[in-house]
């Protein structure tokens, strides 16, 4: 990954490697992507039969980038009579200007050659080629070339045009050219993907945002967002850095979903780009304080989706908000259960969660009224379907074994949860995690029934509900002998007893028992668990870890950040400020852009954060993460109609001032100092 | 148009207040063909109530759908989202009127409560 260039625009993005160049990729996907489909596979240039080699790339924008290249291998003697610059652009779809430059005092000729491809494979078929079921055709025209594909009436295409004169075959074009002495050649190629919907229309067209748009429009979208985020002055160059980076990270992963003409925000590239339950949620909370307008389609879009039926294919239930919409082919023909796909027992307590925090942040009571309705089906679901076993407790299991998720929490890879000697638990099974998060929810729910649904008798049993759950959990899910929380409960009814990062999400539900809040701090900042960077997974003495695997070890910033939230909200400042602080300092390794996941190594024995193998960049809770860091070290807590400001900044940090911080307060001002300089000062 | 598709739309107005309950409200279309003829449904919605007509009306959205697809459909032997992604089923306009209207498709035939099948399984329930 780390050789390879990315660019985006929302969920189209293209892959490449130094050069520019895409070829077929069996276990990566690299090449031109949109709405889940590969629109080109092979995308590679050749000057005189020959590959080039890179000297830069300039990729500091998201959604362009330019390559400078030279014909020949890097071992060579670098003879550099000919240069040639490749500038690119996705804005829905992609450009590219090719130009070779003759720096020579003579005419010299060339064949320039792009070889193109596509094989219009769906993001699922990456790891797993099958041969597709539908055919391909590629048809040469007037300097354009036409590839296709179509599987009964699924019908994608890719057009690829060319503004210099070209030979055109099926695999690609050629360009025979002479340049001057000290000249230059150029051809821009433009490359179009449709996808084809009612009476043969593109559907994309349709859109008003998903469109090409000019790098000036992207551009001046980008700067719009910036401006209306508060305004970050620090003392602290990662900070300062970081915090730059996820605001132009956040807006290239906004994209215009096809089917419902609503702008969501992208879970992370190159797997995850579409529409996540869980991963936007966590997002919106994250960035709520900064960017609230992110919040509004993102919640409507979950509760127009939400289940309303039983599907075993999808493990769809009534009242269930989704875990992953796709839009590819693997799902219209129900190879793939994402249309959309409900596995997962977070997603609906944290539906509910995050519609209360919105409404504490921006007072906006009209979406509160509007989604009554999403919210309280969310909320009987926890208690319904989401109680599988009748205990009083979510659980889960999924109902299709082939291609459904077996763990359905955030922690979602097969490994993931586990007892402590390594043993796997029986299904269904019922972490932790869950359980707070149903805790908040029937918390959250019951304000807002009072408040806002005028019902003061569901507020009431909300509340209840919830106290009974708290005790309930802190009878059954306590290990006495080790001091923390379980990481679930297996059919049986037995403890999971891995020492886990879940133990951090209980802090911030607010389940923990304030008597114990203490112990599961120093387990969470104690060697096991804690790398000197940030929580791991998994603490580093349990059966399964591995300090590079998915979830059993490594080390997310998104979850440190909802830890840190959790230890603040139990009033553990300090340990909040370390974790704010490893994260911190590790972002500086990765140019401010935290990465899905690093490696679980300890701190000392590497000096820097080994990103994990394949992980996203960008990736939306991770591009939340400095931003949810901002607020807790900074302790902004909406109140009323009043914002709090109740600083506490990492030692060495020096100064924090945010400015503008937008909510129903209309803006206002905070700014923190470290503790050596002078205590913290609010606004 | 089958037999079921015309119950189905029968029952629209008595299940409204059940199915309908956000604020969503607008005219849906479903246009039905067979490849020879097209009938035309308009089901007029909003919260807690669908009336039903027929004809060529102009609507805020309007739905293309095989007959033979809707059938399966109202029976729950398909899924309108996935219909729509392999473009064997299309829409034009307001989405939310076709996430509101999709609630009236009921479970696939046969299929069990889930807690029932997980309860069998487990040795830990109350």
């Amino acid at each position: 990954m780390k050789d390879l260039v990315s660019i985006l625009d929302g969920n189209t993005f293209l892959v490449s490697d130094q050069r520019g160049d895409v070829e077929p990729s069996l276990d990566f996907p690299t090449g031109l992507f949109s709405f889940d489909t590969r629109f080109l596979s092979t995308w590679l240039l050749l000057i005189d039969g020959q590959r080039l080699h890179a000297l830069s790339v300039d990729d500091a924008a998201c959604h362009r980038t330019r390559y400078f290249l030279v014909p020949g291998e890097a071992t060579h003697f670098l003879d550099t009579k000919v240069s040639v610059i490749r500038s690119r652009m996705v804005s829905g779809d992609l450009s590219e200007d090719l130009t070779v430059l003759n720096h020579s005092g003579q005419e010299m000729s060339f064949t320039v050659r792009m070889e193109m491809a596509s094989d219009f494979a769906d993001i699922f078929e990456i790891k797993d080629i099958k041969s597709k079921k539908g055919h391909n055709t590629a048809t040469p025209g007037e300097n354009s070339l036409r590839l296709t594909y179509r599987r009964d009436a699924f019908h994608r295409e890719t057009t690829i045009h060319s503004s210099a004169d070209a030979q055109v075959d099926r695999r690609g074009m050629t360009f025979q050219i002479r340049i001057g002495p000290h000249g230059e050649w150029t051809t821009r190629l433009t490359v179009t993907t449709v996808i084809y919907g009612a009476r043969g229309q593109n559907v994309r067209a349709l859109l008003p945002f998903a469109g090409s748009r000019t790098s000036a429009a992207i551009e001046s979208e980008h700067a719009d967002f910036v401006d209306q985020a508060p305004k970050l002055s620090c003392d602290c160059q990662p900070l300062a850095g970081a915090y730059r980076r996820s605001l132009a990270d956040l807006e290239s992963l906004r994209y215009e979903s096809i089917a419902l003409g609503a702008r969501l925000m992208a879970a992370g590239l190159p797997w995850f780009m579409t529409l996540f339950g869980r991963d936007s949620i966590f997002t919106s909370l994250q960035v709520l304080p900064f960017v609230p307008e992110l919040i509004p389609p993102t919640l409507t879009m979950l509760a127009g989706l939400q289940g309303h039926r039983v599907d075993d294919f999808r493990d769809e239930e009534p009242g269930k908000i989704l875990h992953e919409l796709r839009y590819g082919e693997t799902a219209g023909f129900e190879e793939q259960p994402h249309s959309p796909y409900y596995g997962a027992a977070d997603s609906t307590p944290l539906f509910v969660i995050l519609l209360d925090e919105y409404e504490r942040w921006t007072g906006d009571a009209e979406l509160i009224k509007q989604l009554e309705f999403a919210a309280r089906a969310a909320l009987t679901w926890i208690d319904t379907y989401g109680d599988l076993l009748g205990t009083g407790y979510v659980w889960y299991q999924t109902r299709n074994p082939a291609t459904g998720l077996e763990n359905q929490c955030w922690k979602d890879s097969w490994d993931a949860i586990c007892y402590a000697d390594g043993r796997l638990p029986s299904f269904p099974r019922a972490t932790c995690e869950l359980q707070g998060y149903a805790y908040d929810a029937k918390m959250r729910g019951a304000r807002l029934a009072r408040q806002y649904w005028n019902d003061p008798v569901y507020a009431d049993r909300l509340e209840r509900e919830a106290a009974e759950l708290k005790e309930r959990f802190n009878r059954d899910f306590w290990l006495p002998d080790k001091g923390y929380y379980a990481l679930a409960l297996d059919s049986d009814g037995s403890q999971v007893d891995a020492l886990s990062s879940n133990i951090g999400h209980l802090l911030w539900s607010g389940i923990v028992d304030e008597s114990r809040a203490r112990q599961v701090a120093d387990h969470l900042l104690g060697p096991q668990l804690f790398s000197g960077w940030g929580v791991r997974t998994l603490a580093d003495d349990q059966g399964r870890y591995n300090p590079i695997g998915y979830h059993v070890g490594t080390v997310w910033p998104f979850d440190n950040s909802i830890i840190a939230w959790g230890l603040w909200k139990y009033g553990l400042r300090e340990e909040a400020s370390r974790i704010c602080d490893g994260m911190l300092q590790a972002s500086q390794y990765f140019s401010g852009r935290l990465p899905e996941a690093f490696a679980g190594y300890e701190r000392d024995l590497t000096d820097f954060p080994v990103e994990y193998p394949t992980a996203c960049s960008p990736q939306a809770w991770s591009a939340g993460t400095p931003l949810l860091l901002l607020r807790v070290m900074l302790g902004l807590e909406p109140k009323g109609e009043h914002l709090i400001i109740d600083p506490h900044v990492p030692p060495g940090l020096g100064r924090v001032e945010l400015l503008d911080i937008p909510g129903r307060w209309g803006r206002v001002d905070a700014l923190g100092r470290s503790r050596e300089e002078e205590p913290g000062l609010a606004e | 148009m089958t037999k079921a598709t015309e119950q189905f739309f029968a029952t629209l107005p008595a299940r409204a207040p059940e199915v309908l309950r956000a604020p969503v409200a607008g005219t849906l279309r479903i246009d039905l063909s067979d490849g020879h003829c097209t009938d035309h449904w308009l089901v007029r919605m909003r919260p807690g109530a669908a009336e039903v007509d027929r004809g060529p009306e102009p609507s805020d959205a309007t739905w293309y759908c095989g007959t033979e697809l809707f059938d399966r459909l109202v029976t729950g032997r398909a899924q309108t989202i996935a219909a729509v992604l392999r473009n064997e089923s299309t829409f034009r306009g307001n989405v939310v009127l076709l996430l509101a209207f999709r609630r009236f498709f009921p479970s696939a035939p046969s299929t069990r409560d889930p807690r029932e099948v997980a309860r069998e399984h487990a040795r830990w329930t109350r």
